[in-house]
């Protein structure tokens, strides 16, 4: 445990040194901020119970909170906020995992990679609002499982019962708190109570209820946002002109092309991108690793599942298989949440328990000791392989941050006219936020050196 | 510990050494970093003009904040924009970004001003076949070039001593 949690630290140490050079981001920030600032805790989260399409209270108290807190050093804390969040995350899934033995250690670097190389959690990391909402509920998915798939007590029905609350009016896909809690009991887990479960299916219930028959909130329409079809990406008047007479084999769309990407990382927000530059000829080899990466890691677990076929069918499953268990059915109730539109980070609680499932089909995989010297040799030059993929793809994450760093920092010298063409105004409060957000962007985060161009390419960043 | 890993079936050790690696290779790259010694870069922009021919448009603005003029010469290093322009102004090498975004910022700053700047800045423009650039600076403005001047005016410039 001791050696997977410094390997863990170094992971960490990586990604926060990465996400440090990153300016808060102009367009996903500056307006989310100015409009928190200009309200009240309580005017806003009030507020956000009566929108159309959305639910999402806790998001905003999650930002006014950090920006009270903050004191207007908004890149500390927000960005600090960032790293700790990676932090916490990567703890909750040594929690999780529990890798005390070598074996257990031993998968635990193939796992993190596969966490953090994962292209659903790309989304998590390069962009923010400023708080990533989908880290959030990467961290209150993670900390479910922690708290279902422990050792029984009370105080867990509790928490998961908040978490769930929580989670669920923060985005849509929090509802997979839910979804994890209730598998998990469902494969024999019982560190949330029978009891404690129920409340889950009722607070999921009573957020439907809320949602639909006392606030008539709805759910997103065709006309929200731009969305994957096939070989490129459709617009809203394009989806409405397209699919608007009847969206139901869009929505059976995404959430295929959702299931498809979770196993094999292709389609990318619902654009079969891969395929299609097979066609063309043209295929990157940054997103081929990507894509062998995951479809390998699939069939990993899918031989975890059957070697393990006997136990399944007689559902006598144990801490391992309740582990992929919860893997399968977050995957497909986070494929069905993300019906209304394709994009690669709302399947990120999908993707990070994909890491978990992959931890544990390798932990097994490796513990195995093969009479066949052929078979023995074929199981390491197959995990040789998938390891080196998964690295590739920790390395890709890495690049994506280090070209997003100066993407970022550069809006920001075009902030005046990007301000102007979107026609935002700002009181005099807004415009200071916005003063200081520039200046710590622009002044205060010197550009970090530039890195050579081809190896960039080599690592799948234009 | 340590002999429960040597113990460790061949699999165990293919799973987790390429991971490894891959992490070592970015923790370690990461402390060169922060030390100053970024592998696999040709170290920092040099100054406000490799800035602009970058066309970093933030880092033209921080060195601007910090005093560099745009208007005098700087050196520029081979790979910035050619081994036969080892010298430009900022706004020379702004051009020669091809960003016409950071131009038209660097105008509405006030950076770029009206008369001969101007007009050798849209004739460079013309002569390296940036049209964008051209645009942006001339605007309604009607400039007539000489076609390739100010290129020429620009590579007979002797190499920073």
């Amino acid at each position: 445990m001791l050696l997977a949690t410094a390997y863990a630290a170094v992971v960490v140490f990586a990604l926060g040194y990465a996400l440090l050079g990153l300016p808060v981001q102009l367009s996903d920030s500056l307006g989310n901020m100015a409009k928190a600032q200009d309200l009240s805790l309580g005017d806003l989260v009030y507020g956000e119970f009566f929108q159309a399409s959305f639910l999402r209270p806790f998001l905003w108290a999650h930002l006014k909170v950090l920006l009270i807190l903050s004191g207007g050093d908004y890149f500390t804390w927000f960005r600090g906020w960032h790293v700790l969040q990676v932090a916490l995350l990567i703890w909750l899934y040594l929690c999780v995992v529990r890798p005390v033995t070598p074996a257990g250690a031993a998968a635990v670097p193939l796992g993190l990679a596969a966490l953090v190389g994962g292209h659903t959690f790309v989304g998590t990391v390069y962009e923010a609002f400023p708080i990533n909402t989908f880290m959030t509920i990467l961290l209150c998915v993670y900390a479910g499982a922690a708290l279902a798939l422990g050792p029984p007590g009370r105080w867990r029905d509790v928490a998961a019962a908040a978490l769930l609350v929580f989670a669920a009016l923060t985005v849509e896909t929090g509802l997979l708190v839910g979804v994890v809690v209730i598998a998990a009991r469902m494969a024999g887990a019982t560190g949330v109570s029978r009891a404690g479960t129920w409340v889950q299916v009722a607070l999921i219930g009573g957020y439907f209820a809320l949602r639909f028959l006392v606030l008539d909130v709805g759910a997103p329409g065709l006309t929200e946002r731009s969305s994957g079809f096939g070989f490129s990406v459709l617009d809203p008047d394009e989806l409405l002109a397209r699919f608007g007479g009847n969206p139901v084999l869009f929505y059976a769309y995404n959430v295929l092309s959702g299931l498809s990407s979770i196993f094999f990382a292709e389609p990318r927000g619902g654009v079969w991108a891969l395929t299609g530059a097979v066609r063309a000829g043209e295929v990157r080899l940054a997103d081929l690793v990507g894509v062998l990466a995951s479809a390998g890691g699939t069939s990993l677990i899918a031989g975890y599942v059957w070697a393990r076929r006997a136990a399944w069918r007689a559902w006598s499953l144990d801490a391992d298989d309740r582990i992929v268990a919860v893997f399968l059915a977050v995957a497909a109730a986070n494929a069905a949440i993300g019906f209304a539109y394709s994009k690669d980070v709302i399947l990120s609680p999908a993707g990070a328990f994909f890491a978990l499932a992959l931890t544990v089909a390798v932990r097994r995989l490796s513990q195995q000791t093969h009479a066949a010297r052929l078979r023995s040799a074929a199981v390491g030059i197959l995990l040789l392989a998938l390891s080196s993929a998964w690295a590739v793809r920790g390395l890709h994450l890495h690049a994506v941050l280090r070209a997003e760093a100066e993407t970022a920092r550069n809006d920001w010298a075009y902030a005046d006219q990007w301000i102007e063409e979107q026609r935002m105004t700002f009181s005099p409060a807004g415009a200071e936020l916005k003063r200081r957000l520039e200046a710590d962007a622009v002044m205060r985060l010197p550009a970090r050196d530039p890195v050579s161009s081809d190896l960039m390419e080599v690592l799948g960043i234009d | 510990m340590t002999r429960a890993f040597v113990g460790l079936p061949l699999a165990a050790a293919a799973a987790c050494v390429p991971a490894c690696l891959g992490t070592l290779i970015v923790a370690a790259f990461s402390v060169l970093d922060l030390s100053g010694h970024t592998p696999f870069s040709g170290g920092p922009l040099q100054n406000i003009a490799e800035a602009a021919a970058a066309g970093n448009a933030a880092e033209v603005l921080r060195r601007m904040a910090a005093g560099d003029n745009l208007g005098r010469l700087w050196p520029v290093r081979p790979e910035i924009i050619s081994s036969s322009v080892p010298l430009a102004t900022g706004l020379e090498a702004a051009v020669w970004s091809r960003e016409g975004a950071l131009v038209r910022l660097l105008d509405l700053r006030r950076a770029i001003g009206e008369g001969e700047i101007r007009h050798h800045l849209v004739c460079l423009a013309l002569d390296i076949e940036a049209e964008d650039v051209a645009d942006v600076l001339a605007g309604d403005r009607e400039l007539s070039c000489e076609p390739g001047e100010a290129l020429r005016a620009v590579l007979k410039r002797a190499p920073a001593s």
